[in-house]
């Protein structure tokens, strides 16, 4: 091309010669190079319909007779962006058994036997943004298939039996979320990139797995599944007219929705954080890094589709060659554009290394992602992008579905039918400062917010030369126990326990002899950032006295009961306990373990089933039957100790309703008795602090003096 | 269901099949007559179906060597040769082919001077390790500055017995050996890095991905390794040019970074760092104690650290030879055209018959139990040894697994998931780990939240134990068989898949054209079949076991 003295001519002929060679500088043909591409053949539009029927569902139908199947697929607008928060998993559920637990007319069971027996396959889904059905069936079974696909998304009957099926396969899942590092560096970084609450980044928990009834799910397919929320795709091997005719009739008499979508979920920009999951059995950290992208129909969409496929979106990358052919960090890199058709998209980075280079090797991305955003790409860089994604755009055409499929999302997000072409065009016009532009507006490298799995300890750097860290918890939190309804072998059972743990604990005789006691102990809790200590005394006369001295970083406080009346004195003045307040103190005396076990005959005491607390296998009773409230004693099922207490209670902090727990740490012997040495407290599984008891004195000699006013 | 009703179904199919076939002319049911084939004087063998629908074609190569090829001290290099097959040729990937010869030479001498001295400094480093260990405490941070000499020793210190005896070790032995082995080591590094300066990083792959090729990847298995993607129809000479070059001239450039680094990573996510990958790993060196299947196709670690480029070159050399290489192209192509371009682009793979590798495992004497401890959550899998693919009973295997477990009305689904409700998932299938040697007919289960493995086993053998006893239904061996039909229907759909199934039948079977018996194998089988089979498979001496029982985690 030196050779070369008209600039126009050369520029025409470079033209010419990229079109039909690829890759390469037409002055040094590599032999791959000289090889013959003769043109295309002609990517032929396949035939197919689109109906609008009068209910408002959009059919697309393309016949193709090569193999006697026939493939539907409905697309619904629903999805778990519109479940509330606090029935996680209510979407992905209803999906599921619409199909599990059959329809008023054919129990999920039938439908099985019916489907497998024939080869066929009906399946139902809801998944974020949208849901729907799917079946594919012989030519001969064509009927049945699209009879059982209206039932199911018309009459599901959501049975009680398979509604609990769902929920164990649920809980399950939630059990094991945490077993594989890529789900875990996924599902998280879904949380720091879009916000713990987002519509996107949540996931089920046990408690709202539990939260989830038969009519939540009834009234959930009530409200969305609808026929002008529907668009479905048939092809196959079928006649266009009669199978129009067939879906009319299958349809007929459903009712359209009565209210319109709600508006989509906002998706947030975020500042960078950059967030740790410690994990110390692995041997190799996940990374992912990201931030919100932008929608296909943005002006810098082609520009980021370019810039990616030389980034990250291939083989041949960037990313592909730096971090895993050159420096050999990595077998998984890669990166995606964050474009998408309905929300935009997440702009993405991932990399997984082993534990020695987890910083390097996201210094090494982050590295290649700047580079993006501050300089140019070459010519070659940006023609061979050019020649990858126009050559392969004929694979978009691969499939009668896929290209059906295509022109329903299309028409669900409002995109224009020629949207391909123009796009095929923006790239083919594409320049170099075009890449550019689009790759800084969208990509922010210093705002990603960064993810990471592994063993923290053994990593070549802390992460935190980007950004304050943060120590990401995926304890999975305990479900919510289950209280079945009282038998009577679970009450004589759960009372056995009960006196067993008194048993342990001293001994009946022990506690009936119990006339008073005194205390000494130290309450350590950090709150709002500061180490607090208060040191508490306490002196009990039973059946109806207490005395308690805290002395706290603000003062000493006194409360006192003193059989009907009581009163508390401290830093902010005197005042009488009064009504609720002092019932409230009366019932303590009777409430607390100690008053528990020396009143057991009052109590109402139910066995749940065992279950494991802290990886110790317990036996939980239910304990009820003075006062509003309960607790749950979870009595360690070697020892027959007491290992938890569960009761429902009010935050010290915001005064919210919380599960109070307290863990019993250690134990002491004190005057016979087996005593709490060491306990812990939590608020909902948050530790709030713990408590050393340091004296326990049973029956002391009691000054009565400090129960008169 | 009841049995009269079969009939009507079975009628309707036929005449949907004579109706298709007048209406259209061309169907699946002349698909065996439009697939040509033809071999290469080398023995390479190419089918090819024409479907001119699209402008596209999609091509398996599948080359008859996997890991059960593999002898003790090369295990997981089936698994880096399909790696370093996208390394390129001498005319791709390289800027300068012949210097690129001798820094690969120096390279590979590097690492065998690095080899040696890591192997050498294992028992020194074992031994100096337990001399530090011996070193009381209070001694150990003066010792270690004494020794990496970034302090003087304050005078009044006094060395003890134990740090004495260390530190003679080593200066007598340990700290010549350590230099010794950071010397070979950079000399390696140096190597490597001179020899990269002539790499064109990833041009093959480059090229492929600019000329629109799609889903371009390779995967090895304990049987075969199988190289694939899908091409725009126009470029069939190049893919010829670029499939025909690295099976017969491949150039294995970034040999040690790419089995060090990528091929490492992998087999972190896919096995050290995944609990059922761990689990799966020693379950296979249980169950199959002599045959190929004995070991993964990842590779042992220390294999893969040790295995060098003249290792990979041998196995190349020996295995990817014209029997033991299928080729199928299905799509926009003319059968003369791919027939051409073969003959140009594939004739220089060698021919050749590599002797198989045929250690037959002995029968099983007793029970094998793996119990894994770990923190991920319960799993239950069960191994039971069954012969390889193209024994007269394999149809049988296919039977019982599925009736057994595989859909939603198999036993272990009604059973375990649906009525039970123990497990989320209670699979069987057969041909674990492969099919090509004998195998095993694996089950598996993993229970819902609080149910243990042993729940697992206690309710599939309830299962197994029934169909031994009471065989299965008439019912459920003809859903089975309409299953068969339908799914080779579905099969037969799409480029790629159908390209996959005809070198799959190809190189297992050894006709392609069985893949249109699969049907009738399946309909030959009897009730009387499944229970004869069942009995001799189901046989608890004939089980290898592998649980993950939960440990406690922390909170």
């Amino acid at each position: 091309m030196k050779r070369m003295k008209n600039p126009i001519l050369s520029a025409v002929l470079a033209l010419v010669v990229v079109s039909v060679t690829t890759g390469g500088a037409a002055w040094a043909r590599k032999p791959w190079e000289k090889i013959k591409i003769p043109a295309l053949h002609e990517i032929r539009m396949p035939d197919y319909e689109r109906v609008e029927l009068d209910n408002g569902m959009v059919l697309y139908l393309a016949e193709d007779h090569e193999l006697p199947l026939v493939n539907m697929r409905a697309t619904i607008d629903v999805g778990s962006i519109y479940e509330p928060a606090d029935k996680v998993g209510l979407a992905a559920m209803t999906g599921t058994v619409m199909r599990s637990g059959g329809t008023e007319t054919h129990d999920g069971d039938e439908i099985d036997e019916m489907v497998e027996a024939r080869g066929m396959s009906v399946e139902t889904w809801i998944g974020q943004t949208d849901g729907g059905a799917r079946v594919s069936a012989l030519t001969e079974d064509t009927q049945l298939g699209l009879d059982l696909l209206a039932d199911i998304l018309r009459h599901p009957a959501f049975p009680e039996d398979k509604i609990k099926l769902a929920k164990e396969q649920q809980k399950a899942s939630i059990s094991r979320r945490n077993d594989d590092p890529m789900t875990i560096a996924r599902r998280e970084a879904m949380v720091a990139v879009f916000g713990k609450d987002h519509p996107l980044a949540r996931y089920p928990e046990y408690a709202t797995i539990a939260a989830v009834t038969r009519q939540d799910m009834i009234d959930f397919h009530d409200t969305w599944f609808h026929p002008d929320r529907m668009y479905m795709v048939v092809t196959g091997d079928f006649e266009t007219a009669a199978m129009i005719d067939m879906i009319k009739s299958a349809f007929a008499g459903w009712e359209k929705a009565t209210t319109p979508l709600p508006p989509d979920p906002e998706i947030p920009d975020l500042p960078r954080t950059v967030n740790i999951v410690d994990k110390d059995d692995l041997t190799q950290t996940t990374i992912i890094m990201g931030h919100k992208g932008i929608r296909a129909d943005s002006p810098w969409y082609a520009g980021v589709m370019v810039g990616n496929r030389i980034l990250g979106g291939g083989f041949a990358t960037r990313l592909f060659n730096e971090i895993r052919s050159r420096q050999g960090l990595a077998y998984s890199v890669g990166s995606s554009p964050g474009t998408g058709f309905r929300y935009p998209g997440l702009f993405m980075a991932f990399c997984m290394t082993k534990s020695g280079t987890s910083q390097k090797a996201a210094e090494g991305v982050l590295a290649e992602i700047k580079r993006m955003t501050t300089e140019p790409v070459t010519q070659e860089e940006l023609e061979q992008a050019k020649d990858g994604i126009l050559n392969s755009e004929v694979f978009k055409f691969d499939t009668k579905e896929e290209i059906l499929g295509r022109m329903v999302m299309f028409e669900r997000y409002g995109y224009p039918a020629d949207f391909l072409k123009q796009y095929q065009q923006q790239v083919r016009d594409m320049t170099v400062d075009q890449v550019l532009e689009a790759c800084k507006e969208v990509w922010h490298p210093d705002r990603m917010t960064i993810l990471a799995v592994g063993d923290y300890q053994d990593w070549d750097g802390d992460f935190s030369e980007f950004g304050p860290v943060n120590m990401v918890d995926i304890t999975i939190p305990e479900p919510a126990l289950e209280i079945p309804e009282a038998t009577p072998e679970s009450l004589a059972r759960g009372k056995q326990l009960m006196e067993a743990a008194r048993e342990a604990a001293g001994g009946k005789a022990l506690f009936d002899g119990l006339k008073s006691y005194s205390s000494k102990s130290k309450l350590s809790a950090t709150i709002q950032g500061m180490d607090l200590t208060f040191n508490i005394e306490k002196t009990v006369v039973y059946p109806d006295k207490a005395y308690s001295v805290q002395k706290t970083p603000f003062g000493t406080m006194t409360s006192v009961l003193a059989g009907d009346k009581g009163w508390a004195s401290g830093p902010m003045g005197d005042k009488d306990l009064e009504g609720k307040d002092l019932e409230q103190a009366r019932e303590e005396l009777l409430t607390d373990t100690i008053g528990v076990f020396k009143n057991l005959d009052r109590f109402q005491c139910q066995a749940l089933e065992p279950t494991k607390v802290e990886g110790v296998l317990c036996y939980p009773v239910h304990v009820s039957g003075v006062g509003d409230d309960y607790q749950i004693f979870f009595l360690n099922a070697d020892t027959g100790r007491v290992y938890m207490v569960q009761s429902p209670g009010i935050s010290p902090m915001t005064q919210a309703p919380v599960t109070q727990k307290v863990f019993v740490d250690d134990y002491m012997e004190a005057d016979g008795f087996t005593m709490p040495a060491s306990l812990r407290l939590t608020y909902d599984d948050e530790l709030f602090g713990t408590i050393t008891v340091q004296e326990f004195q049973a029956n002391p000699k009691v000054d009565m003096a400090l129960f008169t006013k | 269901m009841p049995l009269k009703n079969r009939l009507p179904a079975v009628l309707t199919v036929l005449i949907v099949m004579i109706t298709a076939v007048g209406a259209m002319g061309r169907t699946y049911l002349d698909l065996e007559d439009q697939v040509h084939e033809f071999t290469l004087d080398n023995g390479v063998r190419f089918l090819v179906l024409e479907k001119h629908d699209v402008p596209v074609f999609s091509f398996r190569t599948f080359v008859n060597v996997g890991s059960a090829n593999e002898v003790r001290g090369i295990t997981g290099l089936s698994h880096i040769l399909e790696h370093m097959a996208f390394k390129g040729t001498p005319e791709i990937g390289t800027t300068d082919y012949k210097a690129e010869q001798k820094a690969m030479a120096a390279e590979d001498a590097a690492f065998a001077a690095f080899k040696e001295i890591r192997l050498a400094i294992r028992p020194v480093r074992a031994r100096y390790q337990q001399l530090l260990d011996r070193i009381p405490a209070d001694q150990r941070e003066a010792y270690d500055k004494l020794v990496s000499g970034s302090e003087v020793t304050p005078p009044d210190f006094t060395l003890g017995p134990e740090a004495k005896a260390a530190l003679d070790y080593y200066n007598d032995e340990a700290k010549a050996m350590e230099d010794e082995y950071a010397a070979r080591r950079q000399a390696f590094e140096d190597a490597k890095d001179a020899a990269r300066e002539f790499v064109v990083t990833n041009e093959y792959g480059k090229i492929v991905e600019n000329n629109g090729g799609q889903g371009m990847n390779a995967s090895t298995s304990n049987d075969i390794t199988q190289y694939f993607y899908n091409m725009p129809s126009n470029r069939l000479e190049l893919w010829a040019y670029l499939e025909g070059s690295r099976m017969s001239h491949p150039v294995f450039r970034e040999f040690y970074t790419e089995k060090d680094g990528p091929v490492t990573e992998e087999r972190r996510m896919r096995t050290d760092n995944n609990p059922i990958g761990r689990l799966i790993e020693q379950f296979e060196n249980l169950m199959f104690m002599a045959n190929g299947y004995h070991h993964s196709t990842i590779g042992y670690m220390s294999d893969i650290q040790n295995v060098s480029r003249a290792d990979c070159q041998a196995y190349f050399h020996r295995n990817y030879v014209g029997s033991n290489i299928t080729v199928a192209v299905v799509g926009d192509v003319d059968y003369k055209d791919v027939r051409k371009y073969a003959r140009k682009y594939f004739a220089d793979i060698p021919a050749g018959h590599p002797e198989p590798v045929e250690t037959f495992e002995p029968k099983q004497l007793g029970e094998k139990r793996f119990i894994m401890e770990d923190p991920s959550q319960p799993l239950y899998i069960a191994g039971y040894h069954i012969h390889n693919v193209r024994h007269p009973d394999w149809p049988v295997y296919e039977v019982i697994a599925d009736v057994l477990g595989q859909g939603r009305t198999s036993r272990l689904y009604k059973n375990l998931i649906k009525d039970q409700k123990i497990a989320v998932n209670a699979m069987a299938m057969p041909g674990f780990p492969g099919q090509k040697y004998d195998t095993g007919l694996l089950v598996f289960a993993m229970p819902v939240k609080d149910k243990t493995a042993e729940d697992m086993e206690g309710a599939i053998d309830e299962q197994i134990r029934d169909i031994v006893d009471h065989g299965i239904t008439a019912e459920e061996l003809e859903a089975v068989k309409q299953r068969a039909r339908a799914s080779f229907i579905r099969g037969l759909d799409g480029n790629a898949g159908m390209a996959s199934q005809l070198a799959w039948y190809q190189t297992f079977m050894g006709d392609w054209r069985e893949l249109f018996r699969e049907v009738d194998r399946i309909d030959a089988v009897t009730l009387d079949d499944v229970q004869r089979v069942a009995a001799e498979i189901f046989d608890v001496n004939n089980r290898t076991v592998a649980i993950i029982k939960t440990t406690d985690q922390e909170s």
